[in-house]
């Protein structure tokens, strides 16, 4: 679809592309700009905001945010939380995905397998999140980091099982038989052929399982009250409990999304099919 | 298609820890919760079996008529919103335009951002005295009371919505009409010159078995709508944005209702079983 444009249609596409920029990105430049703004002037200042012409910036509200203590603990916990769930999830994931890839199931079909992992992942939190309180309740882990890791591990799943089926689909098989035949056994073709040949596409699976943990409310909300609290659940508490600190609702607000997002543009070619499970190629 | 590679065992246990950890995490609980909604189970008393009670209960309350209310509002103008803004940039996009990969950049850019932060950042960017968008409106002579009136919470909400997830739909629909072929463009060219026609009689049809499948997973994730809810305007002004699943919540952790939270978390689930059956066996087919 190459067609030629005349002035008046590149002077039409400059304004679109303007406008979709802007739309893009102000939310995330203003939570910059107030961030940086001195408290007084968060709303004095306003229209686009621009440092050093309407405001002085100030890192005052950075470091004062960076020093408190339940802050650290809550990005601790996040960090901890998501990255142990993604490997448990990635690990108990591939193991399937290479099973759903490389064999046959006769009883129940392959892609049954498939679809039933997927359907687990179209559940809403919100229909097993008050068993889950419960059985958290009675194995006394209300409010550990364990309890986050295991639920967060159980959301996963289902997503690491069908991408990595993908990824091993699309290994030529060639490889592992040829492992096979040299008297490899299943598991040793699995772990020394199959995943070092899937290494990107376990990297970006990792990745959009730990954004997926990483940005999780609901179940956090629930489980957590005080030792394993999350950044989502202290930046939703912050607001509630103190009034408005318009200047941490932009520092936390950055805080929180800044690692998810970056984490995301380094896989963007992996990011459509993830998304959709790999029904869409990017 | 699939080469048996010699074992009998081996493929079960590759599958099976995965099997086992999912009914052991999501069967059970769910069955667990299907039992608790037939009990008045309020925290720290004893349970009562209470039969059909709480679901009859459910369809006479006036709040769960809100929320799904609400709830239904908020997905058939945000899905649409989406779907249709999302296409217009996708396009737009599949045209050769300069720094097309800085665009897609950007615009991958919402799709991560912690849900629950973008709400609360609306309450400084929606902020009715000075904020960014009203004080733009302002110029205009506009003031609009974003989050202190029913409908216009609702639209602020829809907008961090429509803002987190058009690109998703772009980005989908971007890689789909990417990979449609040339040589049909071609000759459909030579037919007409009308971008309209091509694009209804063309691109649409070819386009139609990935716009399903962004349709479907956008229904599936607006039903859920929590986080913004929660963070932008706590369900407020009144219970104007109260979607389904703060309801829920609120009913569970709020009054600790947890019998009546659970049969409430159960229509849910049936809502959303018989839409997915509905578009089950495309879904089979993807995964084929």
């Amino acid at each position: 679809m190459v067609q030629r444009h005349s002035f008046a249609k590149k002077v039409q596409m400059i304004i679109v592309l303007t406008l979709v920029a802007i739309w893009a990105a102000f939310p995330i430049y203003w939570a910059i700009m107030v961030s940086i703004k001195p408290r007084a002037e968060t709303f004095s200042v306003t229209y686009l905001s621009i440092p050093f012409i309407q405001f002085q910036p100030t890192l005052q509200n950075w470091i004062e945010d960076l020093q408190n203590e339940e802050i650290r603990r809550a990005a601790f916990n996040s960090l901890v939380v998501s990255t142990t769930s993604s490997l448990l999830a990635l690990f108990l994931g591939s193991l399937a995905g290479y099973a759903l890839a490389r064999f046959r199931f006769y009883r129940i079909k392959n892609r049954d397998i498939t679809v039933w992992f997927l359907s687990q992942r179209i559940l809403p939190p919100v229909v097993v999140v008050i068993p889950f309180f419960l059985i958290m309740k009675t194995l006394n882990l209300l409010d550990t980091q364990l309890a986050l890791i295991l639920v967060y591990t159980t959301f996963n799943l289902p997503f690491a099982v069908v991408i990595m089926r993908q990824m091993f689909k699309e290994i030529p098989e060639e490889i592992e038989e040829a492992a096979l035949v040299d008297g490899c056994s299943h598991f040793d073709t699995f772990l020394r052929v199959a995943l070092p040949l899937s290494a990107p596409a376990l990297a970006a699976t990792f990745i959009l399982c730990m954004a997926f943990a990483w940005n999780e409310l609901l179940f956090a909300l629930i489980l957590s009250q005080k030792e394993a609290v999350t950044l989502p659940v202290f930046i939703a508490g912050s607001q509630q409990s103190r009034g408005v600190f318009f200047w941490f609702a932009a520092t936390r607000s950055l805080m929180a999304a800044l690692p998810p997002t970056i984490l995301a543009l380094l896989v963007q070619p992996f990011i459509v099919r993830g998304l959709t499970f790999g029904a869409v190629k990017g | 298609m699939k080469i048996d590679l010699g074992g009998r065992n081996a493929k079960f246990v590759f599958l099976l820890p995965a099997v086992i950890w999912t009914l052991f995490f999501t069967v059970f609980p769910l069955l667990y919760s299907l039992r608790l909604s037939f009990f008045r189970y309020v925290l720290g008393k004893p349970e009562q079996f209470i039969g059909f009670e709480n679901f009859l209960r459910a369809f006479g309350d006036y709040k769960v008529a809100n929320a799904v209310k609400v709830t239904l509002i908020f997905i058939s103008i945000a899905i649409p919103a989406e779907l249709l803004l999302g296409m217009a940039l996708a396009l737009l996009f599949n045209q050769k335009i300069p720094g097309r990969r800085f665009f897609r950049t950007l615009l991958t850019m919402p799709l991560f951002f912690t849900p629950v932060a973008i709400g609360l950042l609306g309450l400084t960017i929606f902020y009715e005295e000075g904020g960014p968008i009203n004080s733009f409106l302002g110029l205009v002579g506009l003031k609009v009371p974003w989050l202190s009136h029913p409908t216009w919470a609702m639209a602020a909400i829809l907008l961090v919505e429509i803002w987190q997830w058009t690109p998703f739909v772009f980005l989908v629909l971007l890689a789909g009409l990417q990979g449609l072929p040339e040589e049909v463009y071609e000759s459909a060219w030579l037919e007409t010159s009308s971008g309209w026609q091509v694009f209804r009689w063309i691109t649409l049809p070819m386009l139609q078995p990935v716009i399903i499948i962004v349709f479907l997973l956008r229904l599936i994730e607006a039903v859920k709508i929590f986080d913004i809810a929660y963070s932008l305007t706590a369900g407020g002004p009144g219970t104007s944005t109260q979607v389904y699943s703060l309801f829920v919540y609120r009913s569970a952790m709020k009054f600790f209702d947890f019998g009546y939270a659970s049969s409430l978390a159960y229509l849910l689930l049936v809502a959303i079983s018989l839409v997915i059956a509905f578009f089950f066996r495309r879904m089979r087919e993807i995964y084929e």
